[in-house]
């Protein structure tokens, strides 16, 4: 090890390395957000008709168990090295854990206030979001959460696809390809440090937005946060 | 004050597939009544409610209010207009006290003063001091908190007419008593027009101007005031949901207020031990009673509890009596004594003030008069 050499690498890479944090960054919310629209749609769709709610989870389980790398690879005949062949799998990967955890918090919501809101003279579209939404919202940050972080570790492999993606992941697979550790222990750190400030920071959204929910609600169907509430 | 409407069911029905939860139902409710439909489960009073502010639709008849048939109003706009409480309360757990009163004025668009002032006035009608309460969430509240939170809420529009559905059935008898008496209390001024779904005949005794026993599938067995149903059971049916002790119940007629209270002989926190014992020689029970300040009770002194000298303290009292209001029946007065194993309760007012006592005999000598008038 060389410890001058390496300290000369990340001072002046400084520029890249905020670039790549950035790109990585925009990657993950462009991926997230586009996911929970499609995710939240779909689970207002499986709460109002019960019946689509099990093939809707099967068919988001199974889209899961595809290797990541052979979706890159079959994108890439249709969609080209492009941020579209990024997006997709990414926001594939999303929708099992949106799906479930946004079903799961309106399912949380219990039958007595549903039909107190119906007896006081809500309209269906009012319920949904004055009622249902803010009462689902601890179990639907919850699964922002788990999104994001998840998404965030995923989109260091799309640095397989070229320099013009991937991420932090970037210097991952260059640290890798020309056998410079720190480069690539400086890329995973960054992405792991990105990761637990997202987490931190929706948690605190959570307790922002929830100030009635005194404890975190983890109801049944739905996926833990993987590190835990914040403080 | 929005005026009452009179409530009329027409030959109502209600079918699921075959089975018939609510058959051929008519029967119509007065302006400013309370109306209580009773009857084991699977009797289809809940489903009855129901219909009226169309939760669940009519498979036949017609229900009017005013004499507006329900189904040729807009569901949402005609449920705004109908106070709606119901067992679980229901308060939505994201929302303070005050905005849960407020949801239906919100709903319909008053402005914010207006809202606000409204809550303050309700919290305070149904007893809740509007500082303390009105930035609570609903978690944070008692089980009889919450339900008259439920109730601040069903009047917030001031509807004509309220559904009931079994509104103080989570709550333990002791605060039950106290709500139903508030709520007879609120009656007084209010007047509305109220359906009230219950399957305790006792509380349906209480509540109601009008009872309408209902028997499974959805038959209306009998309809009429209390004293009524008690003195001539219309069936078989009728007789035996309102049970062999029928004599009983008609203490559920009566009120605490009907008896002649007696003076009770007290003594105040902080006056001399020697008060006490002069005062003890002046009743004939061997005890006095006493009271803080505010003249509310604390319990029971008797000569061995009474100190030698010094002054009197909360601690000295070992025995206390049950309380009621005046608007307690005399049944629940009864059966609170006989709970607490003493011969006498204390009569209090709204602020806990006692009014004076009474005795197990004053209302066996009551139920002796209301057997006599029955025969």
């Amino acid at each position: 090890m060389d410890l001058s050499r390496d300290i000369e690498w990340v001072l002046t890479h400084l520029d890249d390395l905020a670039y790549r944090t950035v790109q990585h960054l925009w990657l993950t919310i462009l991926a997230v957000f586009i996911g929970f629209l499609i995710s939240f749609a779909l689970a207002v769709v499986a709460v109002r008709r019960r019946r689509s709610y099990g093939p809707l989870l099967a068919v988001s389980d199974l889209l899961y168990t595809i290797p990541s790398l052979a979706i890159f690879a079959a994108l890439i005949s249709v969609t080209g090295i492009s941020l579209l062949t990024v997006l997709i799998p990414l926001v594939i990967y999303t929708l099992v854990i949106f799906v479930r955890n946004i079903a799961a918090g309106f399912d949380s919501v219990s039958a007595d206030v549903i039909e107190a809101a119906d007896g006081l003279g809500y309209s269906s579209r009012t319920r949904l979001w004055r009622v249902e939404v803010p009462l689902a919202l601890p179990l639907i940050i919850a699964g922002v959460r788990l999104a994001t972080v998840s998404t965030i570790g995923l989109v260091t492999v799309t640095a397989v696809l070229g320099d013009s993606f991937g991420g932090l992941g970037f210097f991952i697979l260059e640290g890798y390809r020309r056998s410079f550790p720190v480069e690539l222990y400086i890329g995973a750190t960054l992405s792991i440090g990105l990761a637990l400030l997202a987490d931190y920071s929706l948690a605190r959204l959570q307790r922002r937005l929830t100030p009635w929910s005194t404890t975190a609600v983890v109801a049944k169907g739905a996926l833990e946060p993987p590190l835990g509430a914040a403080p | 004050m929005a005026n009452a409407l009179d409530v009329e069911f027409r030959h109502v029905s209600r079918r699921y597939g075959t089975v018939e939860a609510v058959h051929d139902l008519s029967l119509s409710v007065p302006a400013g009544k309370i109306c209580v439909l009773v009857g084991p489960s699977g009797c289809g009073k809940t489903t009855t409610l129901k219909m009226v502010n169309r939760l669940i639709e009519p498979t036949g008849g017609q229900i009017l209010i005013g004499g507006k048939d329900v189904t040729s109003q807009d569901p949402i706009t005609l449920r705004r207009s109908i106070g709606y409480v119901i067992q679980q309360v229901g308060l939505m757990p994201h929302m303070t006290v005050a905005d849960n009163v407020a949801v239906v004025p919100r709903l319909l668009g008053w402005d914010a003063k207006r809202i606000a002032e409204r809550s303050d006035e309700l919290l305070q009608l149904v007893g809740l001091e509007p500082g303390a309460y009105r930035d609570r969430y609903p978690a944070q509240l008692s089980g009889g908190e919450r339900q008259r939170v439920g109730v601040a809420r069903a009047l917030a529009a001031d509807p004509p007419v309220m559904l009931m559905d079994e509104p103080f059935g989570a709550v333990d008898p002791i605060v039950r008593d106290r709500l139903q008496n508030e709520l007879l209390r609120l009656q007084e001024d209010l007047a509305k027009t109220i359906l009230f779904v219950t399957h305790d005949i006792d509380e349906a005794i209480k509540m109601g101007d009008l009872i309408a026993v209902m028997q499974v599938g959805g038959f209306l067995a009998q309809f009429g005031p209390p004293a009524e149903i008690l003195s001539n059971p219309s069936s078989e049916f009728v007789a035996r949901f309102v049970g062999a002790d029928r004599g009983l119940k008609r203490l559920s007629l009566r009120r605490v207020a009907e008896l002649e209270l007696q003076p009770p002989v007290s003594v105040r926190v902080g006056e001399p031990a020697e008060t006490a014992r002069g005062r003890l020689g002046e009743g004939e029970l061997g005890y006095v009673l006493l009271v803080d300040d505010g003249d509310r009770p604390i319990g029971w002194l008797n000569s061995d509890s009474i100190p030698e000298s010094g002054t009197l303290t909360e601690a000295m009292s070992e025995s206390m009596s049950p309380t009621f209001s005046t608007r307690s029946t005399l049944k629940d007065a009864l059966s609170q004594m006989l709970d607490a194993d003493v011969m006498i309760g204390i009569v209090v007012d709204r602020n806990e003030r006692v009014l004076g006592l009474v005795t197990v005999e004053q209302i066996a000598a009551a139920l002796r008069e209301t057997r006599a008038t029955a025969a």
